[in-house]
């Protein structure tokens, strides 16, 4: 036997089978689910499963992990266990409170704008260029440093950061699905724009929605985490990993676990939702052009 | 067949073709021979293995698939497939070249074409510096490109079609190849330009002695064209003869269904 | 093709005055300005106050304000800084270039390691493509500032006598100045280079399927000319394209590594300021960074016009 393309090594096609696809798809969903599940329990359960108070000094200072503190305590000797998951518990709130804004926001815009088209939407999508145009993360300290960090301002600006990244999502299936037939036969028929929508073209914008839902969310993790690293999250005295992270810097090379534990934890949920987006993308068969 | 050791010999040449679950055998046990200076035709219509017998030859196969060959392919007496990588990277575009199907897409849109001629000629011939760019110009010039010394510096997108594919043709016999194969060479063209390039081919081929290797699946391009023809179905040489006998009297069942798909005025028009 | 570039510039231009009024708006909305947060402690009649605001022309209409700005930003006047009174490009210029080292630092770096992994991805395949694509997933879930942390620990654990802070001046010692760029510039430039891989990778498998590459194989040229002059060349303005699009998340990571790296750029000084309140400062730093981003995006579509041009016509 001879082989023939000297260029190229010899490998399988790059297109895999359906059956394939699905396995890949399912496992990687799988993971993310699980993934999710975990922080979502903890997140419910935190006040019931938080072994001390967060904020309460309660042991020596910088400890290593023990039987006591499994992840050891920070500079004035609070749990990190504790502080990690009530801290996740703030983090998350904020992550999953804004970017359902987001998403609702960007569905409207989205669906307004490329339903009705014209004049709409010219000038829905300038508009959205303008704070298209702002660095995402200036954009965001901007903000936040004009209203204030608090828990409410920091979830209406991640809000409004990660709209127009939403709304263009939305905005280009329901472009190209409005010509379809079976929506061209709905409205000949004389079926209302609102049946329309709901009925024939959101089923179809769905999938890719949900894949750039769970990435804003990964991004949102981020942009909250970077915010409080700034000492710009939630306010003192409540726990919060980027906070965490940033107090935990002089001492790190004394007690590498207070730096660690957070950022551990901050790599885990972006992971999640990473994971999770990757695996709706296959299991929803969504085209990965971004 | 003129005398002496054909050029080429393909015997029982088999391609196997590996896709994700199964193991498609593209080509099942094909044999002939193309003598020097001698034009020889393949018809069949897509799919019949007739592309991947031309590749086989070049040793090239699609980017991604995984192709092996199993036979003998032997040119001037060595069989190809026993060469190393290099010494197959030498054979090509020196030796054996190849005009493939749509000029469209086969020139590189980022660079000259006078620079897509020079490539080549500096891979396997001994010209450097301006010696280089003058033989490209001589060539472009061979294959009838108007202007070539200023069209040289010209990109890819301000040629037409048939333009490209005269270029194409001029990068297969830049090193003056003993054997030409023309992939299809005229179907992505107008039907008027094909019958240009077809003319360009054959008078290549006269001045320089080459033989010529013509795939194709209309049988109104070999009439004229060359002096013997193979009939591929479905991976295998079904019918193999003298052009004229086989336009007159065909014998295979699918060589008589190939030939009455084609429009008489073209068979009967044929290129002269 | 010349009329598409000038509804382009126009339309820059129109974005830009769109997002200086954006952070006009959004500095003045700040609730407590900034002859307040000046005062501070000190207990100043509420006519000194008003004083102080006229002084600044705070006390006039939001609008006017905005124009009497804009008027004298077009002419390159930024104005100066509430709190050291000097002009504000005259502050920004320096810290402007740390920066625009730090991210040119950054994007060769992800160029270097997202071209070498997606093209190894493309071309190897297999269990390579799988090892890249697995890892890239990884790295892209690593914030940027965890990144810097981590490098921050790591070298001070293992090797103490490496100086990971501050920053040398390009006019001191150039050499040492990249020298210093190094580590964050990777910190900052690793996200990107996910992003350059995965793309990278798609261009070369796509420009791979196409006649012309088959066509350089038959020529018979050797592997190293089909990779450079017919692969690369052509799989680079995509690639080029996205590091360019890429600058908005540099230009938005620099504040985070230079707070963790001690350099003095424009991300600390726009941090610095936001907490001072120094609007002309802010107002300028956002301008610059839009304007940057703007830029970049209008060139990569201009590139783009320009290259469909020649590929398509």
């Amino acid at each position: 036997m001879s082989l023939v393309n000297d260029d190229i090594a010899p490998v399988g096609s790059t297109r895999r089978s359906w059956r394939a696809q699905l396995r890949g798809g399912s496992v990687l969903l799988c993971v993310g689910l699980l993934m999710l599940a975990i922080m979502i329990v903890t997140t419910v359960l935190a006040p019931w499963i938080v072994p001390y108070d967060p904020s309460a000094s309660i042991g020596m200072p910088l400890s290593p992990p023990n039987a006591e503190h499994l992840l050891g305590t920070d500079v004035i000797g609070r749990d990190i266990l504790s502080r990690l998951i009530s801290g996740g518990r703030t983090t998350l709130l904020i992550t999953g409170i804004a970017v359902s804004l987001a998403l609702v926001a960007g569905l409207i815009l989205g669906l307004l704008s490329g339903y009705l088209g014209g004049i709409v939407d010219e000038t829905i999508m300038r508009i959205l260029d303008v704070v298209f145009a702002f660095p995402v993360f200036l954009l965001a300290i901007a903000v936040v440093a004009a209203l204030g960090p608090t828990i409410p301002n920091l979830i209406i600006t991640i809000a409004i950061v990660y709209t127009p990244a939403m709304a263009r999502v939305v905005r280009g299936p329901v472009l190209s699905v409005k010509q379809w037939d079976h929506v061209e036969a709905a409205r000949s028929i004389g079926v209302g724009d609102v049946r329309i929508v709901s009925r024939h073209i959101l089923p179809i914008v769905a999938s890719p929605v949900v894949v750039e839902t769970s990435l804003t969310l990964a991004q949102t993790i981020f942009t909250v985490t970077a915010l409080s690293f700034l000492g710009l999250g939630p306010p003192p005295p409540d726990p919060n990993w980027g906070g965490m992270l940033a107090e935990s810097r002089q001492f790190m090379e004394l007690a590498p676990i207070t730096v660690i534990a957070p950022a551990g934890a901050i790599v885990f949920a972006t992971m999640t939702f990473i994971i999770l987006a990757n695996g709706l993308r296959e299991f929803l068969n969504v085209s990965t052009r971004r | 067949m003129s005398a002496g050791t054909p050029l080429l010999s393909v015997r029982d040449l088999t391609a196997r073709i590996a896709t994700h679950h199964e193991i498609v055998e593209a080509v099942r046990g094909v044999s002939f021979d193309v003598a020097p200076g001698e034009a020889v035709g393949f018809v069949g219509e897509s799919g019949c293995g007739k592309s991947v017998t031309a590749r086989a030859i070049m040793r090239l196969a699609a980017e991604g698939t995984d192709v092996r060959l199993d036979g003998k392919i032997l040119f001037k007496g060595r069989d190809l497939l026993t060469l190393s990588d290099r010494e197959m990277g030498k054979m090509r575009g020196r030796q054996i070249a190849m005009v493939f199907q749509d000029p469209m897409t086969s020139l590189n849109p980022v660079m000259t074409v006078g620079a897509q001629i020079d490539d080549v000629l500096r891979r396997h011939t001994d010209l450097y510096g301006r010696a280089v760019r003058a033989r490209s110009i001589e060539l472009l010039d061979a294959v009838g490109v108007p202007d070539p010394a200023r069209r040289a510096d010209d990109h890819p997108h301000q040629f037409s079609g048939g333009q490209r594919q005269r270029i194409l043709i001029a990068i297969a016999i830049a090193c003056d190849p003993d054997l030409l194969i023309a992939d299809e060479p005229t179907t992505a063209l107008d039907v008027t330009v094909q019958a240009q390039i077809l003319r360009l081919l054959m008078r290549l081929r006269e001045e320089r002695g080459m033989s010529l290797l013509l795939i194709t699946h209309d049988f109104g391009v070999v009439a004229g064209m060359v002096e013997k023809v193979n009939v591929m179905y479905r991976g295998e040489i079904v019918e193999t003869g003298d052009v004229d006998t086989l336009l007159s009297k065909p014998q295979h069942e699918y060589t008589k269904s190939l030939l009455a798909a084609v429009p008489r005025i073209r068979v009967a028009g044929a290129i002269s | 093709m010349k009329r598409l570039i000038i509804v382009r510039l126009a339309w820059t231009f129109a974005i830009l005055l769109g997002v200086s009024f954006i952070a006009f708006i959004l500095m003045r909305a700040l609730p407590g300005d900034f002859v307040l947060a000046a005062a501070g402690t000190t207990s100043v009649s509420a006519e000194a106050l008003d004083g102080m605001r006229a002084e600044l022309g705070l006390d006039r209409p939001v609008l006017e304000q905005y124009l009497v700005w804009l008027g004298n930003a077009l002419q390159g006047d930024f104005g100066a800084s509430f709190v050291t009174h000097a002009p504000v490009l005259q502050e920004l210029a320096p810290r402007f270039f740390v920066t625009l080292q730090l991210s040119l630092v950054a994007i060769v770096m992800a160029l270097l390691i997202g071209g070498v992994t997606g093209l190894a991805s493309a071309r190897l395949r297999g269990r390579v493509d799988w090892l890249v694509r697995a890892i890239n997933g990884v790295s892209l879930a690593v914030p940027n500032f965890v990144i810097a942390t981590l490098i921050v620990l790591l070298a001070g654990l293992y090797f103490p006598q490496l100086v990971v802070f501050g920053y040398t001046p390009f006019a001191v010692d150039p050499l040492k100045s990249f020298g210093n760029l190094l580590l964050p510039g990777l910190a900052l430039g690793l996200a990107v280079s996910v992003t350059i891989s995965e793309n990278t990778r798609a261009a070369v498998l796509e420009v791979s399927n196409q006649d012309f590459v088959m066509v350089a194989r038959a020529k018979g040229l050797k592997r190293s000319t089909v990779l450079f002059q017919y692969l690369l060349r052509n799989a680079a303005t995509p690639i080029i394209t996205v590091a360019g699009l890429q600058v908005a998340t540099l230009l938005g990571g620099s504040i985070l590594v230079e707070t963790i790296f001690a350099i003095p750029g424009m991300g600390q000084y726009l941090f610095d300021s936001i907490t001072r309140r120094d609007y002309p400062v802010i107002q300028a730093i956002v301008l610059v960074a839009a304007g940057v981003v703007v830029l970049i995006n209008m060139l990569v579509d201009i590139a783009y016009i320009r290259a469909d041009a020649r590929v398509r016509l």
